[in-house]
């Protein structure tokens, strides 16, 4: 059967791939932020994942408003980066692993999650940027990704509660794939963060870093909290965070937290990582 | 149109909001690909005349007034895509929307802050 390795959440900033795309990795600003993803990406690579089940959602680049999924799958053998505006960012191609995401199809319809199915959908940031933050930049990503993409733009968004079950079904599915794969689950989004109204710019550290120290450990709080105490917690885009759940929630209830980093703000963002192991 | 958030100064993208704001997040949608952007540049106002918004709407465009044009139904995802036609920074945009100096925004929203 197929093997959760590790469940790792990780912000998704856009201003995280321009500082790459631009060369300032280790500029004076940026250098503290991208060094403490290191000791992560090193515990990573050494556990060698064959398939990252990738959380997060699309900012208005692979869907429009005339229909926004609430949740929806990748299925796709391949995905290209998405054109934000400045054309697609010259990140390589992501290869799907269909086989597992079909698998994940067949699961989540039966266990009465039903996505919509994408074949053909190109990747923004939200999935660009953690790959990044996890494996670099290589010449060929060294996964297969399952892309899950949420809504957390139109309302009604999904509540934290769903996105925990999701979870626990992703869990189901992990563990009744029949192959020797691993895999490793990255939940995206956040921290704190408001693009929106007159709010915007607000960040709040000492909550983010809350999150950070608790969501491995106790995430009973997290996982209660409504939709509404996400975004007076963390902001209107730092809701995002509820995608963290998902990742969490495919989780054995005891884990460790083998990394954690936090940096802020990054553009506007309080911005961080962990790396979570199951207690086994 | 009056629409009363939950949150103070947190303007989400709801049933009213999203009604409002469809066609001028519609128009910035369309600078998704390189032609609308290379019609956009070549004319704005032409551009602008395939989508109906509101005079109101094409005004805050024209302006670039990120505040009005969240106000009338914008969503900053979509919006965003004016700013890598017409570069604008991001905190520029957060600044305006706060009605904060560039300054006053990065130290009074973003400065008080540790890294570690």
């Amino acid at each position: 059967m197929a093997e959760l390795l590790a469940g790792l959440g990780t912000s998704h900033v856009p201003s995280i791939a321009a500082a790459l795309d631009k060369g300032l990795r280790d500029s004076d600003e940026w250098k503290p932020f991208f060094d403490g993803y290191i000791p992560a990406q090193d515990w990573v690579r050494a556990h060698k994942p064959d398939i990252a089940v990738v959380i997060f959602n699309d900012h208005g680049n692979s869907f429009f408003l005339d229909r926004i999924p609430t949740l929806a799958l990748g299925v796709a053998e391949e995905y290209q980066p998405a054109d934000e505006g400045w054309g697609p960012r010259a990140v390589p191609n992501f290869i799907g692993a269909s086989d597992f995401a079909w698998h994940l199809a067949d699961q989540m319809v039966a266990g009465h999650f039903d996505p919509m199915i994408c074949r053909e959908l190109d990747v923004d940031h939200g999935l660009q940027v953690p790959m990044e933050l996890v494996f670099g930049r290589p010449a060929a990503w060294p996964v297969k990704i399952v892309p899950i993409l949420v809504n957390t733009i139109q309302y009604p968004i999904p509540t934290p509660q769903r996105m925990w079950e999701l979870g626990q079904l992703l869990r189901r599915a992990i563990a009744s794939y029949p192959t020797d794969e691993k895999i490793i689950v990255l939940g995206t989004g956040g921290l704190s963060h408001q693009l929106q109204g007159a709010r915007a710019g607000y960040i709040n550290p000492d909550a983010d870093r809350a999150w950070i120290a608790k969501i491995g450990a106790d995430p009973a709080r997290y996982r209660a909290m409504s939709r509404e105490d996400y975004i007076a917690e963390f902001g209107s885009e730092g809701a995002e965070l509820i995608m963290w759940l998902v990742m969490r929630g495919c989780m054995d209830d005891s884990v460790r937290t083998l990394h954690q980093h936090y940096f802020a703000p990054a553009s506007m963002t309080g911005a961080g990582m962990v790396l979570l192991e199951n207690m086994g | 149109m009056t629409i009363t958030d939950r949150i103070p100064d947190t303007p989400l993208l709801d049933r009213a909001r999203s009604n409002a704001g469809y066609a001028l997040n519609k128009m910035a949608m369309g600078l998704s690909t390189p032609a609308g952007r290379a019609a956009f540049l070549a004319d704005e106002d032409s551009y602008l005349d395939r989508f109906a918004l509101s005079p109101a709407q094409r005004a805050a465009v024209k302006a670039r007034d990120w505040a009005e044009m969240v106000r009338l139904g914008g969503n900053l995802f979509y919006i965003l895509k004016i700013s890598a036609v017409d570069p604008t920074p991001i905190r520029a945009i957060g600044a305006a929307q706060a009605g904060l100096s560039l300054e006053d925004f990065l130290d009074q929203r973003l400065g008080k802050v540790t890294n570690g």
